[in-house]
C-alpha cells in the first residue's frame, strides 16, 4: 500500500527492550527521542503485552507511522488496534528472527533444532534465562522444589544458543552465556554460537522514514484496522482455506 | 465440610504439597465422597490457578507446584474413584505438535483428564502429523488433544487435522486444541471441535466432547 512519503508524516517507534542496544546504535538522535522501549518481561504475559502496547500506541497523539519492534510474540500483538496511526510490524513470530536476520534463517534453525533456548546480549542484560531463574526460584521455593521445577521446564531442550550481530558481541557475552550453558548441561543442552545479522533490524530503521521500502518482510496495519495473526502466516492452516498447496510448509 | 473443600482449593493454589494430601484424607475420613472432593476441592483450585495464570498473576513455577499438589491429592482419590465407577472410560490421545518441545500444559491436561476418568495416552512432544495418525489407528481414542506453545508451531495443528482428513480418520474422533497462543477463533479456523483456554478447562472440554457433561 502507498504510504505518505518520508518527512511528511510523524513517526514513532515502540520496541521491546531486548532490541534497545541494537536500535539505539542504529537510530539517529531525533528518532531515538521518538522511541519507546517496553519491558522485556511483557513477553511472559501476552495479555499484558497487548494492553501495554495498545496504551502506548493510543497515547501518541499526532496520527502518524508507528514502527513496532515486536513480532507476534505469543500472539501478544494480535488484536492491537492501529487507531489513527499506521502500524508497521516485521513479519516474524518473535525477536529471534530479528536477531538472526531473516525469517528464513529463523525457520532453518527451528527445523534444525526445535528445542533451542536463545540468548542475546539484550536477553542477558535485561532478560531472564535458566540460570537466573534457578537463583530466583531457589530463594523463593528452596533447592529441592527448584530442581524439580527447572527440570519440568527444560528437560526437553537440546541446545543453548548465543546470537549476536558481530564477533565482538559474541566474545563479550560468551562468558555469561557459558555460565548459563554449564548450568543447562544437566539436560544435555549443547552450547552453540550463531553470528546473526542486523539486516532485519536495519531494514526496520530504514522503513521508518522510507516507507517505499516496505515489502513482504513487513506487515502494515492501516488506520482503523486491527492486527491479526493471519497477516503473519505464509501458509494455509486449514482445509477450508482456498490455497491448500502449501500444506505441510509454513516457511 | 465446605470449609475443608475451600482449604483444599486454597492448598492447590498455594502449591502446598505437604498439606493437601492430609486435607484430602481428612475429607475422606469425614465421609465426603471422592468425586465431591475432586470436583469441589481439587478441580476448583486448579481452575483458579488456570485463571490466574492467564491473567499473568501466576507463573509457570507456581502452576507446576499446584499441579504437583493436585496430582498428590488425586492419587489418594484414584482407587476410590475407580471403585465408585467414576472411571467411565473413554480414551484420549494427547501430544505436542511438530517442532514444539513444550509439554507442561499438555501434561497437566493429561493429569486432569485422568482425574476425570479418561484413559490418557500421552504421545509426548515434537510429533509429526503421522504420529497422531498412527496413534488414532492403534488406540482408537474418542478424542485427540493437541498442544503448542509457539505461534510458529501452532500452525502444525491445522496441518495435522488436514492429515487426519486425508487418512479418512477425522470423523472418527473429536479434536481439541490448546496452548498459550491458541484461542477459540484459531481452533474454529482449523476445524477443531473444541478448545481449552487453560489445562483445567481442557479437561472440561474433553468431558463435553465425550458427551459426559
Amino acid at each position: 500500500m502507498k504510504l505518505s512519503p518520508k518527512n511528511q508524516e510523524p513517526v514513532a517507534i515502540i520496541a521491546c527492550k531486548v532490541l534497545q542496544s541494537t536500535l539505539e546504535e542504529m537510530l539517529p538522535e531525533r528518532l531515538r527521542r521518538r522511541t519507546h522501549f517496553l519491558d522485556y518481561d511483557l513477553h511472559r504475559s501476552p495479555d499484558r503485552m497487548n494492553l501495554k502496547l495498545q496504551a502506548t500506541i493510543d497515547a501518541i497523539e499526532i496520527p502518524g507511522r508507528i514502527v513496532l519492534g515486536y513480532g507476534l510474540c505469543g500472539n501478544g500483538i494480535c488484536g492491537i488496534k492501529a487507531g489513527k496511526h499506521t502500524l508497521i510490524i516485521p513479519k516474524v513470530d518473535d525477536c529471534i528472527a530479528l536477531l538472526l536476520g531473516s525469517r528464513q534463517a529463523y525457520m532453518r534453525e527451528v527445523h534444525a533444532a526445535p528445542g533451542t533456548y536463545y540468548l542475546s546480549k539484550g536477553w542477558l542484560e535485561s532478560g531472564s534465562h535458566p540460570l537466573k531463574e534457578y537463583h530466583e526460584y531457589t530463594e523463593k521455593y528452596g533447592a529441592e522444589d527448584t530442581a524439580w521445577i527447572m527440570d519440568q521446564q527444560y528437560r526437553n531442550y537440546e541446545r543453548l544458543v548465543l546470537i549476536a550481530h558481530n564477533q565482538n558481541d559474541l566474545n563479550e557475552y560468551r562468558p555469561q552465556a557459558l555460565e548459563v550453558a554449564r548450568y543447562c548441561r544437566q539436560w544435555g543442552m549443547r552450547y552453540e554460537e550463531i553470528l546473526g545479522s542486523d539486516r532485519y533490524i536495519r531494514r526496520l530503521t530504514e522503513i521508518i522514514e522510507d516507507p517505499d521500502k516496505i515489502d513482504d518482510e513487513f506487515v502494515v496495519v492501516p488506520p482503523g484496522s486491527i492486527n491479526r495473526q493471519e497477516l503473519f502466516w505464509d501458509c494455509s492452516v486449514s482445509a477450508f482455506e482456498s490455497s491448500k498447496k502449501e500444506m505441510g510448509s509454513c516457511e | 465440610m465446605s470449609e475443608l473443600l475451600e482449604k483444599i482449593a486454597a492448598g492447590i493454589i498455594a502449591g502446598n504439597l505437604n498439606e493437601v494430601p492430609d486435607l484430602v484424607q481428612n475429607a475422606l475420613d469425614e465421609g465426603m465422597g471422592p468425586s465431591k472432593i475432586l470436583e469441589n476441592g481439587l478441580v476448583v483450585g486448579m481452575n483458579e490457578v488456570g485463571k490466574r495464570f492467564k491473567l499473568g498473576s501466576m507463573f509457570v513455577p507456581e502452576v507446576l507446584r499446584s499441579a504437583r499438589t493436585m496430582h498428590a491429592g488425586q492419587e489418594l482419590l484414584r482407587p476410590l474413584l475407580a471403585e465408585a465407577g467414576a472411571d467411565l472410560g473413554g480414551k484420549i490421545v494427547l501430544g505436542t505438535v511438530q517442532g514444539d518441545l513444550h509439554d507442561i500444559g499438555k501434561n497437566l491436561v493429561g493429569m486432569m483428564c485422568e482425574g476425570a476418568g479418561f484413559e490418557v495416552i500421552d504421545l509426548g512432544f515434537n510429533l509429526e502429523p503421522e504420529k497422531f495418525i498412527e496413534a488414532i489407528k492403534t488406540h482408537q481414542p474418542s478424542i485427540v488433544g493437541m498442544s503448542a506453545l509457539l505461534t510458529t508451531t501452532m500452525r502444525a495443528m491445522g496441518h495435522t487435522i488436514k492429515a487426519m482428513e486425508e487418512a479418512g480418520l477425522r470423523d472418527k474422533i473429536k479434536v481439541m486444541v490448546g496452548g498459550a497462543p491458541v484461542d477459540a477463533e484459531f481452533a474454529k479456523r482449523i476445524g477443531a471441535d473444541g478448545y481449552g483456554h487453560n489445562a483445567a478447562s481442557g479437561a472440561e472440554t474433553a468431558k463435553k466432547l465425550a458427551g459426559r457433561s
